[in-house]
């Protein structure tokens, strides 16, 4: 978990020119077992029963073009962002999009009667942040070059994790396998904040500097933030125990499909949709917290008169205190649904040689109503039985010269692989502006 | 600053957090921080409101005593001050026998009291004092007997003493003090008459015969501590000296040059007397002395006949009362606005007395032992005028809080920026020095001398302020002199203030505000 928690970190702030866990390679490469997490139908061809040891995949993006070494450096022993160097890289809106997946044990076997049945556990985040120039800004340049603008700090999030224990059920015919899998789903920790109330902003008053703060911002959390409390002149966001838990109140289900059609020994095509029907009710631990006013810190306010006559004093200690509690959150305990990112691929493969095949793989997502694709064409080379070396060129709606490429090696029962679809990030993740990588280790007997 | 950057790195981790929690442990982030950087941060500092009334009341609060600033419905303003009084009590001029010593040359013997030149007696109340008698018995047995004093009456029954002499063999016989208290002396023609009765044992009455050699009586009255509490009598025309004396006037005490200018000083001289007589006041003397202790008489008509005031007094019925006269000075009469305006500091004056004045024939009044004459000087400033640089002076505590605390380490350099807003009337030149708890000074506010933190709003037609006047000043410092000054626990303000931009006349309003208020910008390293 530590690992991919470090690496996690690397795919927040580092960009990509990706933006959706697109896994185009994966898609043409339906002889790894893990390539059932993207298509139910895939099953290794006249193998009978596999272990699907740990996989972990990752696909991140930020807009613009910064890199980990850009925004996140060592300090001694302290961890410190420096903006200073990324501030003119961002955009006045900015997005930071993030989804990983590990997959911790699955199971495959084939049946008599051509059905083949799988299991398995994953455990998934998606998350999308969007935010603006100017929060980055004031942080860290001050308020003071921003004296008399209203400077925007409110952003938006939308970031969960979950569970998936899945069952699916496959049949394969002659040319054709169809499989659905049903996906049991228990949230672990969520934070959405509210469409309809995410702005924030600080006016510093050209006068005195008096600092406006307005404030028309929600979200809902479960399990990750108790309480924010900016009272005692503070700003203190308690967090909860992040420690995963596999099982939760918050449940749902969602459903994959997948069919795979063998339309002559060369050509192989398949569909799948992934996460169809997808929610998680929230329900542990769901708080909705609302900030919605505005407050004018002007500084100590002396009474005039006791001033003069002396019964009170130039006393800044006492007087702070009107500095409490800025923002006033409000908590409510408040249940709330969370709907999966909704996933289509459709691909084929063609295998020209006993050792050159080609592949062209395609797929679209639906994120709470925010709609990413791309397209990839690849070429696949296997100098012997157990190495396949390819490549992929992709576009996306980012870009339209993503050049990918795999690995895979499978000695005996053993298939491993890396994989991106984007060569030039997979191995300099502080300094790319991007990462897709997938990569793990099965059996297959 | 803590505060304010506390918040935008509360932002700073909530949006981290938002994008990292559940890909990175809650440990990976908690040490994180913004990188070392100048930024620079501009927040309020504080704010406050100052009221002419209140600000008005504080300066002249400093130099006056005694004083009472009323707000009047127009909101002008007008100062009374009154000034300490000088009094002269009515036993210090009209002084009654206290001690006595009589012969009684026959049975009955009448004596003529010393009284005040004028003064007749018709009731004099005592609250204190004794009575004895002195006997010589000459007659070879006990002579049994009584005194009589006929004129002095206690619950209607005159003061008899009973006596019993055994014939004098060397001393005489002195009866012990009779206590008087409560008697009352009446009588119309000062006089006061004491009677014995002596019989021998077989009832003849005696008279006790003057001694054959030295031809002295032999019977002898005294009175001992006599004080009355009330008298009452004819009072004729009498001169006599009333009082000479010294009003101190303390207005503007401060070193600072005031130049004050009233547009129209009013001062009434007030004498309250509660002397059961007319009285007439001769003003023999009444001058102003300046600060060098140079002379402003004044000249007025307000006095009858250039020098006389004749007091008002509490009649017969009216005892223990005190009946004021006053006595108004101002432009139209007499040149009290011109003697004021060049700041007296005192009042003198010598004044001499006369009782019944008009001689009215028969008049009766009265005197108690508490009656006195005092006068005292109340002084009525319209607040319509001018001062330049009148100086005022304020220590005040100062605690920066939080702000003492601050690790400046990371701090290149600040700058106060202190605004002003001025309604008022006045411009005001200031300079605040800051102190350490010994109320040594550690550093001023202005580096360059006192500044005009006040300038004045304009002015209309009619004196009053016309808007508002915003001045601002930028105080920048470096880290060092802000480490030091923030360990400042008092603030000495010295404040000079001047009406309009450079002295004019100008009507001060008592709702008329200045907001002074300031902010910091700190640049952090």
């Amino acid at each position: 978990m530590h690992l991919h928690h470090k690496i996690g970190l690397f795919c927040l702030l580092f960009a990509s020119q990706l933006s959706a866990q697109q896994e185009l390679m994966l898609q043409t490469l339906p002889d790894l077992w893990h390539a059932t997490s993207i298509n139910p139908a895939f099953f290794p061809e006249n193998k009978r029963f596999v272990i699907g040891l740990p996989a972990y995949s990752l696909d991140a993006s930020h807009s613009g073009d910064i890199t980990y070494n850009d925004l996140l450096r060592k300090e001694g022993d302290q961890n410190v962002i420096d903006f200073g160097q990324v501030i003119d890289k961002l955009d006045p809106e900015n997005t930071l999009y993030f989804d990983q997946r590990i997959e911790t044990v699955s199971l495959g076997l084939r049946l008599p009667g051509n059905w083949s049945i799988q299991a398995g556990h994953a455990n998934r985040l998606t998350g999308l942040a969007v935010y603006p120039k100017s929060l980055a800004e004031v942080l860290w340049n001050g308020n003071g070059p921003y004296i008399g603008e209203k400077v925007d700090f409110g952003f938006q999030a939308r970031v969960f994790d979950w569970n998936e224990w899945s069952v699916g059920l496959a049949k394969h015919f002659n040319k054709v396998s169809v499989s659905a899998r049903l996906k049991y789903l228990t949230g672990v920790t969520s934070l959405i904040t509210d469409n309809d109330h995410h702005k924030a902003t600080i006016y510093t008053d050209p006068d005195i500097y008096q600092l406006q703060i307005e404030t028309d911002y929600g979200f809902h959390s479960s399990s990750l933030i108790s309480a924010i409390d900016t009272s005692d002149l503070g700003f203190k966001v308690d967090i909860a125990d992040l420690k995963g838990k596999a099982f939760s109140k918050n449940t749902g289900v969602s459903v994959d499909l997948g069919a795979q059609v063998r339309v002559n020994e060369k050509l192989t095509l398949s569909i799948s949709v992934l996460d169809w029907g997808g929610k998680i009710k929230w329900k542990e631990n769901a708080n909705y917290f609302r900030s919605n006013g505005s407050f004018t810190y002007e500084g100590v306010t002396f009474p005039g008169a006791d001033i003069i006559n002396g019964s009170d004093s130039l006393d800044f200690d006492q007087k702070l205190d009107t500095l409490n509690d800025i923002f006033q959150f409000q908590k409510s305990a408040q249940e709330f649904t969370t709907k999966l990112p909704e996933r289509i691929y459709i691909g084929g493969t063609f295998q020209l040689t006993e050792k050159w095949g080609l592949g062209v793989s395609a797929f679209a997502q639906n994120s709470d109503n925010r709609r990413v694709g791309g397209l990839g064409a690849s070429v696949r080379w296997l100098p012997v039985r157990w190495l396949s070396l390819g490549a992929m060129y992709s576009v996306n709606r980012r870009s339209a010269a993503n050049l990918g490429f795999h690995l895979v090696v499978k000695p005996g029962p053993v298939q491993f692989y890396f994989l991106s679809d984007n060569l030039a990030n997979a191995f300099s993740l502080k300094s790319s502006p991007a990462v897709n990588l997938r990569t793990g280790l099965s059996l297959v007997f | 600053m803590t505060r304010y950057t506390t918040i935008f790195r509360a932002s700073l981790c909530f949006l981290l957090l938002t994008g990292l929690w559940s890909a990175c442990k809650k440990n990976d982030f908690q040490d994180i921080d913004l990188a070392d950087h100048s930024a620079e941060f501009a927040f309020p500092l504080f704010t406050t409101e100052l009221f002419l009334k209140d600000l008005l009341g504080q300066v002249l609060n400093d130099s006056l005593s005694n004083d009472t600033l009323v707000v009047n419905p127009d909101g002008t303003m007008t100062l009374f001050y009154t000034g300490d009084v000088a009094e002269k009590k009515a036993t210090d001029i009209f002084t009654f026998f206290q001690n006595g010593f009589f012969p009684l040359t026959d049975s009955i013997t009448t004596t003529v009291l010393q009284l005040p030149i004028g003064v007749t007696i018709k009731r004099a109340d005592l609250n204190s004092g004794t009575l004895g008698f002195i006997l010589t018995n000459q007659f070879g047995e006990t002579l049994n007997g009584r005194f009589e004093v006929p004129q002095l009456t206690k619950n209607g029954e005159i003061l008899t003493f009973p006596f019993s002499v055994p014939p004098t063999t060397g001393q005489a016989w002195v009866s012990g003090p009779i206590d008087l208290t409560g008697y009352t002396l009446n009588g119309s023609s000062n006089e006061l008459t004491f009677i014995y009765y002596a019989y021998l044992a077989d009832g003849t009455r005696v008279k006790i015969l003057p001694n054959t050699s030295s031809g002295l009586s032999n019977v002898f009255v005294t009175f001992l501590n006599l004080k009355f509490s009330y008298f009452e009598g004819n009072f004729g025309y009498a001169a006599y000296p009333l009082t000479r004396d010294t009003i101190d006037i303390d207005i503007n005490q401060t070193n600072l040059d005031g130049n004050v200018t009233v547009k129209n000083p009013k001062i009434t001289i007030r004498i309250a007397n509660s002397w059961g007589f007319p009285t007439r006041g001769i003003v023999r003397y009444l001058s102003f002395i300046g600060q060098n202790g140079e002379e402003y008489k004044l000249e007025t008509t307000a006095f009858a006949q250039d020098s006389i005031i004749d007091f008002n007094y509490p009649a017969l019925n009216e005892v223990g009362q005190t009946k004021y006269t006053d006595v108004y000075l101002d432009n139209t009469n007499s040149n009290i606005a011109q003697i004021f305006n060049s700041q007296p500091t005192k009042l003198v004056y010598d004044m001499g007395g006369i009782s019944n004045a008009l001689q009215t024939p028969d008049l009766v009044g009265f005197l108690t032992d508490s009656s006195n004459i005092s006068l005292q000087i109340k002084v009525e400033l319209d607040l319509e005028g001018s001062v330049q640089n009148f100086g005022s002076n304020q220590t005040l505590d100062l605690d920066f809080g939080d702000y003492s605390s601050l690790d400046t380490t990371k701090i290149q350099d600040a700058e106060f920026k202190l605004v002003t807003e001025n309604s008022t009337a006045i411009s005001a030149l200031l300079q605040l020095y800051f102190l350490d708890t010994d109320s040594v000074r550690i550093d001023s506010l202005f580096a360059n001398g006192p500044q005009l933190l006040l300038r004045s709003a304009p002015i209309g037609a009619d004196g009053k302020a016309d808007g508002t006047t915003r001045t601002e000043h930028f105080i920048p410092m470096t880290a060092a002199r802000f480490d030091r000054i923030r360990q400042a626990k008092q603030a000495f303000l010295q404040t000079s203030f001047t009406t309009g931009e450079n002295g004019q006349v100008v009507k001060l309003i008592a709702n008329d505000k200045a907001i002074v208020k300031m902010g910091l910008k700190v640049r952090t390293k």
